[in-house]
């Protein structure tokens, strides 16, 4: 290979374009030298490290955000990465939610006798992962960065390695995971091999690369190899987001995961295979009909699945977990909607996305709060009296899960509406059909909940013990209190987001 | 003897694939999972070697290069946890692992 192809290549390292991942790898590794460098008695300070480190991170990147976003489209280190304004958001939606995530996991792990850095170090590590993710190129920076994050979250989620349950969940996600970045890769290989083949038209010498795919494709719209790549690697993306037939590992892993990492899946592991998948539609878009039948049959089988299975849960953690691949469901239609050439699909897709994010938290929040030692161990029976003994948790509970299920005028309800209002101008009616009825049915078991927490009381304190209730701090509360306010207000008074998203 | 061509590679590694996949389904120890997880990696490494052979580009042969990095980090973050949930069920039969439940 000639030394100036290298040396044009090196040419577009741009290492500040990617300085808040950098960042965040680094303060994975000092919270690992902290810990060793402090003394015993000193290491409440990481958590705050931690949590500080990434807030720094989340305001300077916000600050730098029109800087970012307005400027033009840019590829850097050789077509691998390309920094766009829908990355940029991306980066803000996982800063939030690692900052959330450590918060969750400073009151988890206090009552666990638990080693405690590395939980925020692979956070971090795993937040830069999911941030280069959304912003790559080419299937090669794809695939490690997927599995950079999936592998991360192998140890998150057995990170209670003394409970069994916690490392039976481990080794699902495990398997699971596994299996779907199999289905991936070869998906890759095979549209990597096409690509290159010789005797057909457009083809190119970097086939991985998004740009060049999507020339590929399009000149080649009815390639046999093309398709079952295509149909491998959105198996192996449906997998991360948890869509129905790959759904299979929501509950089990949903409930033996400490519950903020729990958060963590739901929230950042979803989006970013959502993130993947805006992009991908855009790749393969020449196969068009294609993928709008797989993800279409998909969305209305999630949908109906998701809810028709968390209908009869009693553990909340696998309510809450079925309820999130019946929302999977909903943001596939979107997704779809983006394929039929609606512009402000994508948009839809974010602002459902971020009042998820809001409302998720919210009730993962006052979870963290309810669960006893034993993580797994959480029925909705724990959450009688709620708002007679923890009126403050009983109302950010009301308001997530009421954002959760669509009630207006929060949030959720507007992220609804927007994702549905695309779909019916792509003219998506059958879906639309289903998901009204997933909605009417989400409606009973949200509600079931709230009534338990507000109306009922612990019926027979001896037979159902419920786990001592963690009191609030002072981060924890603000941090709540935050959720619930902006659940609210972005019911209400969309300008400012749906402006930055670029939904008019 | 058969000539050496792309289609040959792509079936053998496609074959390789399937029992791969099919394993996993199938067999009930978690080990042996395991190791049909890593054959259907490999499959994918030499249908990628394959179709950079007979493509004549290059980025084939480069991705084998991270598939075998990551490949490896799961299989010690897999063994990890593996070895952790053995000590403390005395078990690694699939059909046993099933406390997680509503």
């Amino acid at each position: 290979m000639p030394i100036t192809l290298l040396q044009t290549l090196a040419a577009t390292n741009d290492w500040r374009s990617i300085a808040p991942e950098i960042f965040l790898g680094c303060l994975g590794l000092a919270l690992l030298g902290l810990e060793m460098l402090l003394p015993k008695k000193e290491h409440g300070v990481i958590p705050f490290a931690a949590i500080l480190g990434q807030g720094g991170l989340l305001i300077a990147v916000l600050a730098g955000f029109h800087h970012a976003a307005d400027g033009p489209a840019m590829k850097t280190f050789g077509g691998l990465i390309q920094h766009d304004r829908i990355g940029e958001m991306f980066r803000v939606f996982f800063l939030i939610t690692a900052v959330l995530v450590s918060v969750l996991g400073a009151v988890a792990l206090a009552k666990q006798r638990m080693p405690k850095t590395e939980f925020f170090a692979i956070v971090s590590v795993v937040t830069a992962a999911m941030m280069l993710l959304v912003q790559s190129n080419h299937f090669v920076m794809l695939f490690v960065a997927l599995e950079t994050v999936t592998v991360g979250f192998y140890i998150l989620v057995s990170y209670t390695r003394t409970n069994p349950l916690s490392l039976e969940a481990g080794l699902k996600y495990l398997i699971t995971g596994a299996l779907s970045s199999g289905l991936l890769l070869f998906g890759i290989v095979l549209l990597y091999g096409v690509g290159g083949l010789n005797g057909l038209k457009g083809t190119s010498d970097s086939a991985m690369n998004f740009g060049a795919l999507q020339n590929f494709l399009a000149q080649n719209p009815d390639n046999f190899l093309a398709a079952a790549g295509i149909v491998l690697v959105l198996a192996g993306v449906a997998f991360k987001i948890g869509a129905v037939p790959f759904q299979i590992w929501v509950p089990d892993v949903y409930q033996g995961a400490p519950t903020p990492v729990t958060a963590f899946l739901a929230v950042g592991s979803k989006a970013a295979g959502f993130a993947v998948l805006l992009t991908l539609a855009q790749v393969f878009s020449a196969y068009a009909p294609l993928v709008t039948s797989v993800l279409g049959v998909m969305a209305a089988a999630t949908i109906l699945f998701g809810n028709l299975a968390a209908l009869s849960q009693g553990n909340v953690k696998r309510l809450i977990g079925l309820s999130g691949v019946s929302h999977a469901g909903y943001l596939l239609l979107g997704v779809i909607a983006t394929l039929h050439g609606q512009v402000l699909a994508q948009g839809a897709v974010i602002f459902y996305l971020f009042g998820y994010l809001l409302a998720s938290f919210a009730v993962f929040g006052v979870m963290t709060h309810l669960a006893g030692e034993d993580d797994a161990d959480q029925r909705r029976e724990h959450y009688a009296g709620l708002g007679r003994t923890h009126p403050f948790l009983a109302v950010v509970l009301a308001i997530g899960l009421g954002s959760l299920a669509g009630i207006p005028p929060l949030a959720g309800f507007m992220g609804k509406l927007l994702v549905f209002i695309v779909a019916f101008k792509a003219r998506l009616y059958w879906l639309l059909a289903v998901a009204v009825v997933g909605v009417v049915l989400s409606i009973y078991y949200y509600f079931s909940w709230i009534r338990e927490a507000f109306f009922e009381e612990p019926n027979d304190p001896g037979a159902t013990r419920q786990p001592a209730r963690t009191p609030v701090g002072l981060i924890p509360g603000l941090v709540l209190t935050l959720l619930a306010a902006a659940s609210v207000l972005l019911g209400f008074y969309q300008g400012g987001l749906a402006g930055i998203i670029g939904l008019r | 003897m058969i000539p050496l061509t792309l289609n040959a590679c792509i079936v053998l590694s496609a074959v390789l694939f399937a029992i791969g996949f099919l394993g996993v389904l199938i067999r009930r120890n978690t080990l042996v999972i395991y190791m049909c997880l890593e054959l259907m990696l490999v499959a994918s490494t030499l249908a990628l070697v394959a179709f950079s052979r007979f493509n004549g580009t290059l980025d084939g042969n480069v991705f084998v290069f991270f598939i075998l990095t990551v490949a490896a980090a799961e299989v010690a973050v897999g063994l990890a946890i593996i070895v952790a949930l053995f000590r403390r069920r005395q078990t690694i039969e699939v059909e046993k692992l099933n406390a997680l439940k509503d």
